[in-house]
């Protein structure tokens, strides 16, 4: 992968910041055919990026297909289909104290952005924020991550190709060239990612006042219900876990189990397991592999030291980049494998008395980016949510949330801040540009009131039209003025006319 | 000036305790302990009007009628806002149907972020304050706010009343100054509105970004006034000046400078200067409908800036650092490297910088930081147009100043360095929001999502493929021109139908009792 130049990146910036003060990207029209381009560029290049994966995740085609190329061509064509419609400005809503000002929001794009792209979902997590900037009217800078070199290469050189190389430029390079980044005054950074970096990211972005989105992990904790349907539960728990071998920001974390289906639970994911890897994981071509030597390295730590019992699995194979699919039953809740993200195909099952005992659990931790639950019981359903805060909640179903249409994609607190997806993602790179315009005769008629001198019965009548006082009548508004004036008005034509 | 008790520092961590705590109780989960919450809120206010007026004036010097009009109406209509809708605002929102995801029920759920805090300036002690907190309340949040030590009589008459009106693990109040100000940020919080200046807000969003907690600031900026020549010139003159000189200029939406074309310099002057004297006929030193400058150093300042300037005084100039005093004053033939062109003047001080026409306007404005408001002063819809589409600022005001904080609807809020997210009414309940998204799956979505799970085959990859691929449009002419691609293939089909099918199929085994149907269906979730 050929790094981009450090001296080249300020003089990019310069060209995305000139290319957005010329208007071009204003017009919905022209976003929308961008968004097309986009939409071309993944649909017609599916093999290669495909074989991009696959040389950087050793990830297996049906998944990168399913729930990487096609969520990212859905969420384009969502996008395109819906922009003219967010890009729209908003009017308040009817207030008859202030309508004389037509107020109304106006939909503006913030500027010239950064989004800065991790290595786990490199194509989808780069069209994420990227659709949503190129619809929302801005100019873009896209660091994909070096960690996921094919795929980054693949990105640089299709972009210009298929969107030009002027409202979207591609930066390729690591921490120097991320530094570098960072010193820049940008109008907003959209950053997906971890929460060590995070901090590194929002300390630079503060020196500018940037407002920066953050899509981090955490780890996610799966709730069960002792009546739920374990069987199903234990299918979509393992598929969950083991989809790009753990590595998604969503990937189920932990599961909190009541004590009396612990070891039914562990039978049903014994038998998922033989079912979807007859003839074992490591030759199956339906399981992935980590993106770096390193992070093999940091899982198999973790499953070293663990001190509960590895119930499938276990097994590392550091230059194959290949961690099998492990379950490990009864970990401490101190050893690392409970402390950090695993962020690999590692399942501790967590033994707990109750719900309650599972709440307090996540409670005493971190919020999550999201937390699930398998429960067929509405109360139990709601209880959970109720009581614990994180980014998402799924009952039932793992990690289609991200997909679903309409829905926000973002987390809470050290799980993150700010949402994309949809209308979400277009109104994080949009300002909302609040607008009036006010008639000279508000003044003639009521408003002259607030200019000095000031009186006190001046005073006395402006509280009571724009007061809002607490009284037993409920009449001192201005429409009180309206209806009187309409009467009046009526009363004046009504004389008239019968005069003549 | 009142002496204002500091909150002591190690208080400030047992403070936040106690907040997390009642976020954790879950006390405000039920909407209506919220709006008890915030009812108390305004009755707080409307039992102390008196207290709060004479407070106002002793921080200030801010006449009844300017207290009234311009910080105790706007925040009881802030909290009265949040009092009337919090259950609409609060309700889960319901995603537009689509065949696809209905079945998971996709919903998204408005939560609380939990425990905030909100740091508010000395020039709306009571607006900027209480407003957001009605917000916060609204949302099901706990909250820290910290008045500012520059408005001590208002500040520590909130201070005193809160405890009164609101639950003690629901609301909290330090006061202080830098030290305090420093601890409060040491700890961690779910949400953080300043409002203020730039330069605390960097030290602000870097203390929070230790903690990856979410800001909201809202801050000045210097906000032009563009004037069309053809506009009606007496309007815009009276309403500049009352902008301008409203609470003496420290308002972060006061008009900072103005933009005047030459061919009507000297008729628009003469306009200012009618309207200057007919605000205060008494000299304005002498007048009660003038305020003064919050503190003597700020006095000291806009001072300075007086005298340096290489601009023309053409009225006003004088002032009184003793008692806080500055006249209303407007200089011309303002060079753009004047004293009074450095930063935000927040004060009131008008300088007039001659401009040719529009055009020089706009790039004028497009040369510096972008501001939280810039005013146009027009009837002319294309001339506002212009302005408006060929700059950014948080807001875009026609022949109108300062009042649209108050606007029911609307947010408010900067852009780049005036600020970013926006406050008021339901964007301030937005802003302690979380929203959550949820979905609810179902066991029987296997049978058309089976295919996801290893291992995978072929067979697998086509199906799915099949039921979720959406079609794009059509292709784009520059990429035809660029020679990129064939015509592609359409693949239209939808999970969806899938699904609607096997509802159909599962219905009518159902109904009719067909069990060879019910076991084929039941195989094929296997």
């Amino acid at each position: 992968m050929q790094f981009t130049p450090l001296e080249d990146i300020p003089k990019i910036r310069e060209s995305l910041r000139n290319v957005f003060h010329s208007g071009k990207t204003k017009p919905v029209a022209f976003r929308q055919e961008k968004l097309k381009q986009m939409g071309y560029l993944v649909q017609e290049n599916k093999q290669a990026l495909l074989d991009a994966l696959k040389s950087d995740l050793g990830r297996p085609y049906l998944e990168s297909d399913v729930l990487e190329l096609v969520p990212t061509v859905n969420d384009i064509k969502y996008t395109h289909d819906n922009v003219h419609k967010w890009a729209r400005s908003e009017s308040a809503p009817f207030q008859f104290a202030s309508s004389s000002m037509r107020p109304k929001v106006m939909k503006e794009p913030k500027g010239t952005v950064l989004a800065i792209i991790p290595y786990n979902y490199p194509l989808f997590l780069s069209f994420t924020p990227l659709m949503a900037a190129i619809a929302a009217g801005n100019t873009v800078l896209l660091k994909p991550s070096e960690l996921a070199p094919a795929t980054s290469q693949l990105l640089a050189e299709l972009i210009p190709k298929y969107l030009g190389d002027d409202i979207v430029r591609v930066v390729l390079g690591a921490v120097e060239e991320t530094t570098k980044l960072l010193e820049l005054q940008w109008d907003h950074i959209a950053y997906t990612g971890s929460q060590r970096v995070a901090r590194i990211v929002s300390a630079a972005a503060a020196k500018h006042l940037i407002p920066v989105t953050l899509e981090l992990g955490g780890k996610n904790p799966v709730i069960i219900d002792p009546k739920s349907d374990l069987r199903l539960a234990a299918r979509r728990i393992w598929w969950g876990k083991l989809v790009n071998a753990g590595q998604i920001c969503v990937s189920p974390d932990y599961v909190l189990v009541p004590r009396e289906v612990q070891d039914q639970l562990i039978t049903e994911i014994n038998l998922v397991h033989s079912e979807f890897f007859p003839e074992g994981p490591a030759e199956s071509d339906s399981f992935g592999r980590i993106a770096t030597t390193n992070h093999t390295q940091r899982i198999a730590g973790l499953i070293k030291e663990t001190k509960g019992d590895i119930i499938i699995g276990g097994d590392v194979n550091l230059g194959k980049r290949y961690v099998a699919p492990t379950l490990v039953s009864n970990p401490s809740a101190e050893e690392p494998l409970m402390q950090e993200e695993i962020f690999g195909p590692v399942l501790p099952v967590v033994p707990v008395e109750n719900v309650d005992e599972a709440i307090a659990f996540v409670n005493a931790r971190q919020h999550p980016l999201v937390l699930y639950v398998f429960s067929q019981d509405s109360s139990f359903k709601a209880k959970v949510a109720a009581q614990t805060q994180s980014g998402a909640f799924a009952a039932n179903e793992l990690l289609l949330h991200v997909a679903a249409y309409g829905l926000p994609f973002g987390g809470t607190g050290p799980s993150g801040s700010g949402q994309v997806r949809g209308k979400y993602g277009f109104d994080t790179f949009t300002h909302l540009r609040g607008c009036i315009d006010q008639p000279g005769w508000i003044d003639t008629a009521l408003l002259w009131r607030r200019y000095p001198p000031y009186n006190t019965w001046n005073q006395r009548v402006l509280a009571w039209i724009t007061g809002d006082m607490f009284s037993d009548s409920k009449a001192s508004r201005w429409w009180a003025w309206a209806w009187m004036a309409a009467i009046a008005a009526g009363f004046t034509m009504w004389s008239l006319s019968m005069s003549r | 000036m009142a002496e204002v008790g500091f909150t002591a520092l190690e208080d400030i961590p047992k403070m936040r305790e106690v907040l997390k705590h009642g976020f954790l109780s879950g006390k405000l989960r039920p909407v209506s302990a919220r709006k008890e919450q915030i009812l108390r809120l305004a009755y707080m206010i409307e039992d102390h009007a008196d207290e709060f007026r004479h407070a106002l004036a002793l921080d200030l010097g801010r006449g009844p009628l300017e207290a009234d009009f311009l910080d105790l109406q706007p925040t009881l209509h802030e909290v009265m806002e949040a009092y009337d809708h919090v259950e609409k605002w609060s309700k889960p929102e319901k995603p537009s149907f689509t065949l696809n995801w209905f079945a998971m029920s996709p919903v998204i759920r408005k939560e609380p972020k939990g425990t905030v805090l909100i740091i508010s300036p000395f020039n709306f002690p009571m607006l900027l304050v209480l407003g957001p907190l009605a917000g916060a309340l609204a949302a099901g949040c706990t909250a820290l706010i910290k008045p500012s030590e520059q408005s001590p009589a208002v500040s520590e008459l909130i201070a005193k009343l809160i405890p009164q009106y609101l639950d003690k693990d629901v609301c909290q109040v330090v006061l202080g100054g830098v030290p305090e100000t420093t601890e409060v940020l040491e700890l961690q919080w779910d949400h953080i509105l300043y409002t203020g200046n730039g330069r605390v807000a960097k030290i602000i969003l870097t203390a929070a970004a230790k903690h990856l907690t979410p800001v909201t600031t809202e801050l000045g900026g210097k906000n032009p006034v563009v004037l069309d020549p053809k506009s009606d010139l007496k309007l815009a003159a009276r309403r500049i000046a009352w902008g301008k000189f409203t609470n003496c200029g420290q308002i972060c939406a006061s008009p900072d400078y103005l933009l005047l074309p030459q061919a009507i310099e000297e008729e628009f002057t003469k306009e200012l200067l009618d309207v200057l004297a007919s605000f205060y006929p008494e000299t304005p030193r002498k007048s009660s409908s003038y305020s003064r400058i919050i503190t003597k150093q700020h006095t000291a300042r806009i001072q300075r800036l007086i005298t340096e300037t290489k601009g023309k005084i053409i009225v006003g100039g004088e002032s009184d650092v003793e008692e806080r005093y500055i006249a209303p004053t407007i200089v011309k033939d303002v060079q753009p490297d004047d004293s009074l062109m450095e930063g935000e003047i927040f004060g009131p001080v008008l300088p007039i910088v001659s401009v040719k026409d529009v055009d020089e306007a706009i790039n004028f404005i497009n040369e510096r930081d972008h501001p939280l408001v810039i005013y146009v002063f027009s009837q002319d819809e294309a001339f506002k147009a212009k302005v408006f589409d060929n700059t950014r600022s948080g807001a875009a005001i026609s022949n109108e100043t300062v009042i649209y904080h108050a606007t029911t609807g609307l947010p408010f809020g900067g852009i780049g360095p005036s600020g970013s997210g926006a406050t008021t009414g339901k964007y301030n309940f937005d802003m302690f929001t979380h929203s959550r998204a949820s979905l609810n799956g179902r066991g029987w979505i296997d049978l058309i999502l089976g295919g996801r799970y290893p291992p995978h085959t072929p067979a697998k990859s086509k199906k799915l493929a099949l039921t979720m691929q959406r079609k794009l449009p059509s292709r784009p002419q520059a990429l035809v021109a660029a020679g990129l691609g064939a015509a592609t293939e359409s693949t239209s089909n939808r999970w969806g139908l899938w699904l609607a099918l096997a509802v159909v199929a599962a219905v009518v085994s159902g109904s009719m009792q067909l069990t060879s149907v019910r076991s084929w269906l039941a195989g094929m979730a296997k």
